[in-house]
């Protein structure tokens, strides 16, 4: 294993100390002179017509600088090239409850407020949708008129032959799962300041995983050449998705600011954060498997129907990720998939950590397990009959090329204690285990172009700093000291020694965002080859000093060394000087395209799935499940993450802990809960994401697979093991008490209806003979 | 949600807070902790010309014990105070238990044991935001006339959500409240009214000052089971505390109350007519199953369905029997 000094240490977050103390500065810290308030009045209705809106009577209140409506802003946009189907404020129909339908800028809050109430609108009310299969045979009141039947997108995909793979299976499988919508809870709520400068240049700060899409959408929306529009990320205090696409109060906040002629800021309430949502859809999964008595899987067939709400936003990658990603965590030779986006009026889903992915993967491990006992095969031995053979290409043209999920099985089959175990603890005891995968960043970008996916620029300072100019951005995720460390590596220079600026389009070179897991794979290869250069060039100015050759000299130790016996050196800081007194400054360049072998096949809607590499995860849970009040605990969670190579110890375990948590909470006790286009809990009191008390002890082990084309071998952390714990707890309830659920979450409720059941069965059974 | 404007006036004695309530009438309004009045103020649930903040009456937070005159604890001692009071712990540990049990530590560090038997009625129609309660065209408890829980009906439903009224209750606690003619004394279980909208005998210029458990109820053993989602910061969607005396084996005494079920807590009364005098028994056991489901009576007022807060009500009196006659040395 190659030494590294920097990479691999358990290090502190470059921002960590600024966050804890406080002083770190969020979109909503910050304050322009004059700066207004910005606050926006949304529909009471899930679908209406709005035939007018008369605001006079908001407009003449005293401290109301603007008041806008769609019409002033009718440029369509969306995340999607396909789906620009929202505009800033509503222009003909509202969609949803929460819908944006006007805002007012205010000298204060209450004005605001006080505004917003004055603002008469003509609804029409229309028929409203709100069932996913109901929604499809549709007739009339589309959501959107070039939408038919509210059919978003569907996809049918096809591979291999299911027909010959079910003919050739022992025991077959259909089940039905279901998934209610669960959406983010970033500690911050989405915040936007915008600007519009006295040469009629929008600045912009936001709260955003994805600047350079903003940028793209609030050019498109405002009718702004690009150049026109600055945006900066300040920090961000969580985004696990949310941020990921442009939401409604970043191009309203700009929108208002050109109004008003003053800063304009905006902060999402809590409830509004709800209703923007942009979260993992409801999910309705048809799901059948075949395998044969050996345990060898020989078809797959899943129908997913996703409830996306009133928007595109992201849904048909959502829908895509559902299908694609049943590829690349086993060998399975015939695999079909019927996917369809649907709308209904309820607020858009859209990314959310592990995006499309999660709920289908819960069905898969679950139906794994239902057939691996109908078999009588140990289930972690069925996922091992089934393991990939990397590198390879799997049947939908996925490449894998590392592949450590053997590793994390192998792992959490031992340090579980799972032989001792399986089938074995008391009745109400159980282990359950189950696998998940996520990519390393999407291969092909949102907008396909030949652009780079990430460019880095690293320039050397004459007091031997290096400073990294990054477009990644930062959202807790811990994307800053990643390429702190990769370049003080690179470089053999102390962290310290390296300066970060990021996520500024003014000032720094474009990346796609903070999505799809792809910041280390790809801004990190970025960092590396930049900081190649930049040494390059940096000793090719001191070879020539020596008068030696450049591939003779090396950093160590924060010195240039010229490898031979005459001992010359020099400290990194007089070679910087040296250089930049020689060429004036010295900058250089690292970039990063997917190769174009992993970009994957030509069907439609090939584009998503492909990545240059996919983490692995293992879990098992163990539970006890209280028979009388149907409460399951999770005892343990015991978990092995493939992420090619830890570049930091601490952030890859905070990160499989922190997805491991998140894709609990979802198991036992997240749900979005509606009455009709009502969301009923929208808040963080009656939203159930999970309490410390809920978090049981997470032993976390890191497999390092070395991927070949990962920068060091890394591969992404933040996402893959979030999925595999919703099927380990569902598998290790059924080994507990012998009940299956198969819709999340698994609430105490459903767990005693489905014991009295099971009861109620067993009773019949017996026959009269024990009464 | 933004906090809405008033005045906020911070009086240093009981009867300069009790002038400033004569002085506003129904304008005004108490906050202790600010718990519960905090969030329901930014969801535009009240909207009060003035605020008393209590929290600068320093001779209400005290907490006392005498063999003669039982526990007396000044309505703002806080709850944390009250879980973790030695006094308390030792001589109504069911007490305790349930303070001990609500919402969050940051939460109960604020909270009072006076504002906890004050609280504000609950319910998914009602605690939202004044937006989200627009879309769905009011209730009768706030601003409209309709009762999503009852439909067509004219009674407000939402639940008693405190945890400690239970086991006050059952501990036969009375309180003090101070008004404009003195101070007067009423048994806690005159103090609720099982109505939605109306829920306390509070009058308008009055204050809750102490609460007093008596001393024959001191030594009891006691016990609180909470229904809630999260184990920290949720509210109860049901909750049992007994409290009961047992001399070898036989009950001597027994409380019963019930919070988040009724618009109420409640006391099953028939709990003690069933056990005194009586031993452990699986029948005697349902039968106090029985009354208590009588007794509770949960509708859809929140996230979790009537049918398993009924059903945990059983579980949560089955196993609080069990625990205590065991506990008790006998079974």
């Amino acid at each position: 294993m190659a030494q590294f000094s920097v990479v691999g240490q358990r290090l502190p977050m470059v921002d960590a100390r600024e966050k804890v103390t406080g002083a770190g500065v969020y979109t909503d810290d910050l304050v322009l002179p004059g700066m207004l308030v910005g606050r926006i009045l949304h529909s009471p209705h899930p679908h209406a017509r709005i035939h007018s809106i008369d605001a006079t009577k908001a407009a003449a209140l005293p401290g109301i600088v603007a008041v806008i409506t769609g019409k002033d802003f009718p440029n369509r946009y969306g995340i999607l090239p396909i789906g620009h189907d929202e505009t800033a404020l509503a222009v003909e129909k509202a969609r949803y409850v929460g819908d944006n339908v006007a805002a007012v800028a205010a000298v204060s809050d209450q004005a605001a407020v006080q505004a917003l109430d004055l603002i008469e609108v003509d609804y029409e009310l229309l028929p409203a949708f709100f069932d996913p299969n109901e929604t499809m045979k549709a007739e009339s009141n589309w959501i959107h008129d070039d939408k038919p039947h509210n059919i978003e997108k569907e996809y049918h995909h096809h591979f291999g032959n299911v027909e010959e793979g079910f003919a050739q299976a022992d025991a077959i499988r259909e089940d039905h799962f279901f998934c209610p919508g669960v959406t983010h809870v970033a500690m911050e709520p989405h915040s936007t300041l915008a600007h519009v400068e006295d040469n009629g240049r929008l600045i912009v700060w936001s709260s955003t995983q994805v600047p350079y899409y903003l940028q793209r959408t609030l050019s498109n929306v405002l009718g702004l050449p690009m150049d026109r529009v600055r945006v900066i990320k300040p920090l961000v205090g969580g985004g696990f998705g949310g941020k990921s696409e442009v939401i409604p109060l970043e191009v309203i906040a700009a929108c208002l600011a050109r109004a008003a002629g003053r800063p304009v800021k905006i902060t999402y309430t809590r409830d509004e954060v709800f209703y923007a949502h942009r979260g993992r859809p409801v999910q309705v999964i048809d799901l059948k498997m075949g395998v044969r008595r050996d345990g060898k899987i020989t078809a797959v067939e899943a129908r997913i129907v996703q409830d996306g709400g009133a928007y595109c936003g992201y849904g048909p990658v959502t829908l895509l990720y559902s299908g694609a990603l049943l590829g690349a965590m086993y060998d399975i030779r015939n695999m079909k998939f019927d996917g369809y986006r649907v709308l209904t009026n309820r607020p858009a889903c859209g990314a959310m950590r592990g995006h499309g992915t999660v709920n289908t993967r819960f069905a898969f491990e679950s139906q794994l397990d239902m057939l691996a006992h109908a078999v009588g095969i140990d289930p972690v031995e069925i996922r091992e009959v089934n393991l990939l053979k990397p590198p390879c290409i799997t049947v939908n043209q996925l490449r894998v090329t590392s592949y450590g999920y053997p590793e994390c099985l192998r792992q959490v089959k031992a340090k579980s204690g799972w032989k001792e175990k399986k089938g074995k603890l008391p009745f109400g005891k159980g282990v359950g285990v189950a696998g998940s995968h996520y990519v390393s960043g999407a291969a092909n970008a949102i907008v396909r172009s030949g652009t780079p996916h990430t460019t880095i620029d690293i320039k050397a300072n004459p007091d031997g700093t290096v400073t990294i100019f990054t477009g990644a951005s930062e959202i807790g995720q811990g994307s800053d000291t990643m390429q702190v460390q990769l370049v003080a590596e690179e470089l053999c220079l102390h962290p310290r020694r390296v300066k970060l600026v990021a996520a500024d389009t003014d000032r720094t070179p474009v990346d796609l965002g903070s999505y799809s897991s792809r910041v280390t794979f790809m801004a990190g290869n970025a960092c590396l080859q930049a900081a190649r250069n930049l040494k390059s060039t940096i000793f090719s100015v001191v070879a020539r000093r020596w008068n030696v050759s450049p591939d003779q000299l090396e950093m160590r130790d924060e010195r240039v060394v010229l490898c031979d016996d005459s001992g010359w050196s020099m400290s990194f800081e007089e070679a910087a000087k040296c250089a930049i007194d020689h060429l004036g400054e010295v900058v250089a360049t690292g970039s990063y395209s997917p190769p174009q072998e992993a970009q994957g096949g030509k069907f439609r809607g090939a584009g998503v799935g492909p990545s240059p590499a996919y983490s692995y995860s293992a879990q098992v849970a163990e539970v006890t499940v209280d028979t009388e009040t149907g409460q399951v605990t999770v005892d343990r969670i015991t978990v092995a993450h493939d992420c090619g190579r830890a570049l930091n110890l601490m952030a890859v375990e905070g990160q499989v802990q922190g997805s491991v948590w998140m894709g609990l909470g979802q198991a036992v006790q997240e749900e979005m809960i509606w009455s009709q286009g009502l969301l009923m809990n929208p808040s963080m009191l009656e939203y159930k994401s999970a309490s410390t008390l809920e978090s049981p002890e997470i032993d976390t082990i890191i497999v390092e697979s070395v991927d070949p084309e990962g920068p060091l071998g890394a591969k992404e952390a933040g996402e893959g093991s979030l999925a595999a714990i919703i099927p380990a707890v569902a598998n290790a309830i059924y080994d507990a008490v012998g009940v299956r659920l198969t819709s999340t979450p698994f609430t105490p409720e459903k767990i005693l209806k489905a014991l009295r059941e099971q009861q109620k069965k067993v009773a019949q059974r017996n026959g009269g003979s024990e009464r | 949600m933004s906090m809405p404007s008033f005045a906020l006036v911070r009086p240093r004695a009981v009867d300069e807070a009790l002038e400033h309530l004569a002085r506003h009438g129904a304008e005004a309004m108490l906050v202790a902790g600010g718990t519960d009045v905090v969030p329901n103020l930014r969801a535009g649930l009240f909207s009060p010309r003035v605020v008393v903040d209590l929290k600068g009456l320093g001779d209400l937070s005290g907490i006392t014990f005498d063999r003669e005159r039982g526990l007396e604890i000044g309505a703002l001692a806080t709850l944390t105070a009250v879980a973790e009071s030695q006094l308390v712990r030792q001589h109504y540990p069911v007490l305790a238990q349930a303070a001990g049990t609500v919402a969050s530590p940051v939460l109960r560090n604020m909270g009072t044991l006076g504002g906890n038997l004050c609280l504000e009625t609950r319910c998914r129609w009602y605690n939202q935001s004044y937006f989200w309660r627009q879309s769905c065209g009011f209730c009768l408890k706030k601003d409209g006339t309709v009762c999503h829980v009852a439909p067509g009906g004219k009674r407000c439903w939402a639940v008693w959500s405190g945890d400690t009224a239970g086991a006050l209750l059952a501990l036969d606690a009375e309180i003090e409240i101070a008004g404009p003619a003195g101070r007067r004394r009423l048994s806690l279980t005159d103090f609720y009214k099982n109505d939605g909208v109306d829920r306390i005998h509070l009058g308008r210029g009055e204050i809750l000052t102490r609460i007093l458990v008596p001393a024959t109820m001191a030594g009891y053993r006691g016990t609180y089971h909470k229904l809630r989602i999260r184990n920290s910061i949720d509210y109860p969607l049901a909750g049992v505390a007994l409290v009961v005396k047992v001399e070898d084996g036989v009950c001597r005494d027994a409380r019963l109350g019930l919070v988040a079920v009724n618009p109420a807590p409640v006391l099953v009364r028939e709990v003690e007519s069933l056990l005194v005098g009586q031993r452990f028994t699986p029948e005697l056991t349902e039968a106090v199953v029985q009354a208590v489901v009588r007794t509770g009576k949960p509708l859809t007022t929140s996230m979790s369905t009537p049918e398993y807060r009924r059903e945990m009500l059983r579980v949560f009196s089955r196993r609080a029997l069990r625990e205590l006659w065991r506990e008790n040395g006998s079974h």
